[in-house]
């Protein structure tokens, strides 16, 4: 449950402050970046149009993205769901007989829990985005989707790389150095792999590329050096051509990281002549359901920049693991209800309904529109929160009935004479974490009552 | 039914209303009056540098130059008279491993965020990123305002890959702590070419 994993994270008094801050800073050079172009806004509405449009007719934009990249020969699969592409990749693996394979971050891999899986038959499976390995090798999930070990401190990253022999000096968790000693870790493991697998941000329909962004450049040494490159793509993230192309580079990293662009933005259309063959694996696993949903088929808009986390008041007092879907913070909620609403309801109270993240999102999803929109459908899924139900059924009959709530308000100022250890006792859910409100002596409606009748008095004057 | 079968069909079943594609040609995009000065800008802006080079200035003397300690420089560029490596007849890209300078040729540069287009044009790709430093030449004319012009422009050849690189490989993956040389270049150096400097 949210609330009490979030209650966790709080302890940490000192670490949640530098969360709340350290995201509150991204969201700000975000801020930064948006102001700097006077198009912002337009890009937006352009970005979220381009998607409807793409999302709405993508059974023909697949077609054409599959039809154009078989063309450039590169093999093109297609996953119902998690279990088909485990095993799709695991064939293309065993048949080139890979012992081990680098790849780069890709939110649908965890999605589909494909490195266990690989792992299981026998693969070595080395994640090269630094938090993603930082991860992996601490045996943990993700907490946010671009910055994935955020969750971690140097320290804890210094011990790790102690642990595992990665690091030689002992006691030294300086940043810089703890990087390099990682950069020459995977140098190894670039160089050793029989594989490399990566994500894909965008798929080109018009030309049958897949486009991957990265900082590191990690995506790019997992296909420089293997002699295989699989590439694992999510249906949605299909779009038509390169003028569209132009409008998403341009949000996507301004929007996550308040960067003018990641580093590289690689466009991958074939196998490399030294390398044996290029695949691509289309994944569906729960999308194509997704469609059909009135209310919520726009979170296929999501390109998976980030920023709705890095906004969200509640995600930055909280953290990744608070949230029960392994995609965390607005955009979490939303598709991990998709996914399974009896299994993620209780995230769906993450959310103070403030909107800040559909003001930021690139893609314009509306996000916090989508989460009251879950909120009243709770009851149909059987997870709605009894307690809260006894108190909005309370709610409406004290608003609903004038003589009850006169009734109430009169009396409600006795109830500031309890002492504070009866008022804030664990016996009301209100006083935790909240000071107990002070009942006014004279309720509101009372008082505008007498305010208008001086008001009229004085116009008869 | 195969799974694309299944999938295309389920995906037509599902969709909704249909939604038309918005024109995109009344964006108006950021442009500048000197669009060189912007590239230079940014390109410092995500931790590369751009360095102007004069007409009749030696590339290879400049690189030596600019690293004096460099062993191992990796190029197919027919002017670079220094490069040790060729990642052309290597062996394999493991072979470029160990490189201190890669020297590449990009096709032209991004003003608004120091982006500049290199397909690939050498066998094996590697040495754009296992190079500790890359060096990209660049034709100082050769600058676009933004991405929607450069979308426009961009060209593959028969390799079928190509990367706009903006700055050297980076990562604030500990701590938020920004620190240059991830995987990739540790370094990124534009050398801004003069006018005569032919492009083939």
């Amino acid at each position: 449950m949210h609330s009490k994993a979030a209650k966790e994270f709080l302890k940490n008094t000192s670490y949640a402050k530098w969360h709340d801050a350290t995201f509150w800073a991204v969201r700000s050079k975000r801020d930064v970046m948006a102001q700097g172009l006077d198009e912002w806004e337009q890009l937006r509405e352009k970005a979220s149009a381009i998607k409807r449009h793409t999302i709405s007719h993508l059974d023909e934009y697949l077609d054409m993205f599959a039809a154009n990249a078989e063309k450039n020969g590169v093999v093109v699969h297609w996953a119902k769901d998690a279990g088909e592409f485990n095993d799709i990749v695991y064939g293309i693996l065993r048949q080139h007989d890979v012992k081990k394979m680098v790849k780069s971050k890709s939110m649908l891999t965890e999605e589909c829990e494909m490195n266990p899986y690989l792992e299981s038959k026998g693969i070595e499976v080395v994640e090269t985005d630094l938090g993603e390995r930082i991860i992996q090798l601490k045996g943990q999930k993700p907490s946010h989707i671009v910055m994935p070990a955020i969750h971690l401190n140097h320290d804890d990253v210094g011990e790790l790389f102690e642990q595992k022999g990665i690091s030689d000096e002992p006691g030294n968790h300086d940043p810089t150095y703890l990087t390099y000693r990682a950069r020459l870790s995977l140098r190894d493991e670039f160089l050793t792999a029989d594989a490399g697998m990566t994500g894909a941000n965008f798929g080109i329909a018009a030309t049958g590329d897949i486009v991957v962004c990265t900082n590191e450049g990690n995506a790019d040494m997992s296909t420089s050096c293997p002699r295989l490159h699989i590439a694992a793509i999510g249906l949605e993230k299909v779009i038509p051509d390169y003028d569209c192309l132009a409008v998403f580079q341009r949000l996507l990293c301004r929007a996550g990281t308040g960067q003018p662009t990641t580093t590289y933005t690689s466009h991958f259309r074939k196998a490399r002549p030294t390398a044996r063959e290029m695949h691509i694996v289309l994944v569906d696993n729960g999308r194509s359901d997704w469609l059909a949903n009135a209310d919520h088929w726009e979170v296929l808009k999501c390109i998976r920049c980030g920023s709705c986390m890095n906004t969200c008041p509640v995600y930055r007092r909280s953290g990744g693991y608070s949230y029960s879907y392994f995609i965390p913070g607005p955009v979490g909620i939303n598709l991990g209800m998709l996914r399974d609403p009896q299994q993620h309801s209780t995230d769906v109270a993450a959310c103070t309904l403030c909107l800040s993240c559909q003001s930021v999102c690139p893609v314009q999803i509306d996000l916090g529109d989508q989460i009251y929109k879950w909120r009243q459908q709770l009851e149909q899924f059987g997870t709605a929160n009894p307690s809260k139900r006894r108190m909005s059924d309370a709610m409406s009959l004290l608003f609903g009935s004038p003589a009850l709530y006169r009734t109430a308000t009169a009396v409600s100022p006795l109830l500031n004479l309890l002492p504070s250890f009866v008022i804030d006792s664990r016996l009301n859910p209100w006083a935790e974490g909240h000071r107990m409100m002070q009942f006014p002596r004279r309720p509101f409606h009372e008082a505008i009552k007498e305010e208008r009748k001086t008001e009229q008095a004085k116009d008869h004057e | 039914m195969s799974s694309k079968e299944d999938i295309l069909k389920k995906v037509r079943t599902n969709i909704g209303q249909r939604y038309d594609m918005p024109d995109l040609s009344d964006i108006k995009a950021v442009a500048y009056t000197d669009p060189l000065a912007q590239f230079v800008k940014m390109t410092e802006t995500v931790g590369g540098r751009a360095i102007e080079v004069a007409p009749g200035r030696d590339v290879n003397t400049l690189i030596r130059q600019l690293f004096p300690e460099a062993r191992e420089i990796a190029s197919n560029l027919p002017e670079l008279s220094i490069a040790t490596r060729n990642p052309d007849t290597v062996g394999s890209a493991g072979e470029l491993n160990g490189t201190d300078v890669g020297v590449v040729r990009g096709m032209f540069g991004v003003a608004e965020n120091g982006c500049v287009w290199v397909p690939q044009q050498m066998k094996e790709k590697a040495v754009c990123f296992i190079s500790e430093h890359l060096v990209i030449l660049l034709r100082r004319t050769d600058i676009v305002n933004n991405m929607h012009e450069a979308y426009r422009r961009i060209a593959f050849n028969e390799y079928g890959y190509g990367t706009f690189i903006s700055g050297p490989s980076k990562t604030a993956d500990i701590a938020q702590v920004l620190v240059m040389g991830a995987q990739a270049a540790r370094s990124t150096t534009v050398l801004l070419m003069p006018n005569v400097q032919s492009n083939t």
